[in-house]
């Protein structure tokens, strides 16, 4: 390897955040700043709305991420961007400003799948070295554990992500999306006592939040006006049915893979109840669970920097021409080539 | 609607002048990498020259024309904002 650290350039910006990391080869953050489109109580984020969010913060986060770090262009080795999953119009704003800054700045591009680069993100942030994954967010819900050269997917939600279900629960009660209706489901149900029993969905390795999310919406109205529980007690109910479940299908995965550890990451992931809970499972079996606060979890350029060096230096890069993004993109798609040579590296 | 033969009825163009032929040729790189998500409703030609881009939209329907054309306007500007911000500074 070259004497000089690698240093990396990473976008994400699939949802509603948009950010821009600085990120050394060795797992170093040099800069990480993020801006989130935060929508009005009650609403959702749109595509074309996000976008244009993402357009008028890029590149003065692209300014603020040089500057924190102390790096120039010309120390950069390369320029990551999500390739996908996540929403089309948001994800064309990254790649477009990576393109043209890989053209100034003679710099090579590297394409990263946003599930990847929490999972190395994560493992970077904690030192966990082969943990079941367990990664949950606003669109994606996946069990995942590396084996032979891929990380490949043994559970996931057979329809809607858990984050998705907590945030649209979370404008039934037209709560704040600020910073985020997770972080804000999670404050009230910690004045909840009352557990409402609600569908408890696992088909397998596999979990389902769609019919809970009809459920609860169908009769919070009715159960909040003839006082049967409080709004507080309902988002207390819905969290511990979820987590039980994502607990649930993680230990089967840790079962089936024989493996002890548990990493956690994604938005949901900083739910500090979800963690209680999955450290209860996780000393049972005389495990370790690693997690990450928000900086880490939620999504982030850092980890798509670091992502992306990991392929870098062993030896890939993405093309001009096949520079694009994609809606879809499966986790096990990738192969993570590092992992098979991981000493090289650490 | 569908089966009806279609012909390309709508069209328009676009030249923004870049300033020089490399912003130019930069633009037009990232941009063509993305084609058009609906070929059979919407066609996209680009070329430059002397400095300029410009852009030729034909399309079956006049909302296939807005569509494409308004959202080729957002990433251009993004674009040429990240010259302007990033490119080498002119004397």
């Amino acid at each position: 390897m070259k004497d000089k650290k690698l240093i990396a350039l990473g976008f994400e910006g699939s949802a509603n955040k948009i950010g821009v990391g600085v990120v050394a080869i060795d797992g170093s953050i040099l800069s990480n700043p993020r801006h989130t489109y935060i929508t009005p109580p009650g609403q959702g984020f749109l595509p074309r709305e996000t976008a244009q969010h993402h357009h008028q913060y890029i590149l003065p986060l692209v300014k603020s991420a040089l500057d924190t770090a102390g790096v120039s262009p010309d120390e950069i080795d390369c320029l990551c961007y999500t390739k996908g999953p996540g929403m089309g119009a948001p994800l064309q704003v990254s790649a477009v400003v990576v393109r043209v800054l890989s053209q100034m700045w003679k710099k090579p591009i590297v394409g990263v799948n946003h599930c990847v680069a929490h999972i190395e993100m994560g493992r970077a942030v904690t030192g966990a070295v082969d943990p079941v994954v367990l990664y949950v967010s606003g669109g994606n819900t996946q069990v995942i554990a590396y084996s032979e050269g891929r990380y490949r997917i043994f559970g996931e939600t057979i329809d809607i992500a858990v984050g998705n279900c907590l945030d649209r629960f979370a404008r039934v009660l037209t709560l704040s999306n600020d910073p985020s209706p997770g972080y804000n489901i999670e404050q009230l149900a910690k004045k909840g006592d009352k557990f409402i029993e609600l569908p408890y969905v696992v088909k397998g390795m596999d979990v389902s939040f769609s019919g809970i999310l009809s459920y609860i919406e169908a009769t919070t109205e009715e159960k909040l006006k003839s006082n049967e529980c409080t709004p507080a007690d309902l988002c207390f109910s819905l969290q511990e049915t979820l987590f039980a479940m994502l607990v649930e299908i993680t230990e089967r995965a840790m079962a089936h893979c024989d493996k002890k550890d548990v990493l956690i990451v994604g938005g949901v992931g900083c739910n500090e109840r979800l963690q209680q809970m999955m450290q209860i499972m996780c000393s049972e079996r005389d495990g370790k669970l690693f997690a990450t606060d928000d900086r880490y979890c939620v999504d982030n350029g850092a980890m798509i920097a670091y992502t992306g060096l990991l392929e870098y230096a062993n030896g890939a890069s993405t093309p001009m021409e096949e520079s694009t993004f994609t809606q879809r993109f499966r986790t096990d798609e990738v192969l993570a080539t590092w992992r098979e040579k991981e000493s090289v590296i650490a | 609607m569908d089966g009806v033969a279609y012909s390309w009825d709508f069209q328009c163009n676009l030249e923004v002048d870049l300033g020089s032929e490399e912003n130019a040729h930069i633009v037009y790189t990232a941009l063509a990498v993305d084609k058009e998500l609906q070929p059979d409703k919407v066609k996209r030609h680009m070329s430059v020259s002397n400095g300029k881009l410009s852009v030729n939209f034909e399309a079956v329907e006049a909302r296939f024309l807005r569509a494409s054309f308004s959202a080729f306007v957002d990433v251009l500007t993004l674009a040429t904002k990240t010259i302007e911000e990033f490119g080498p500074k002119k004397e």
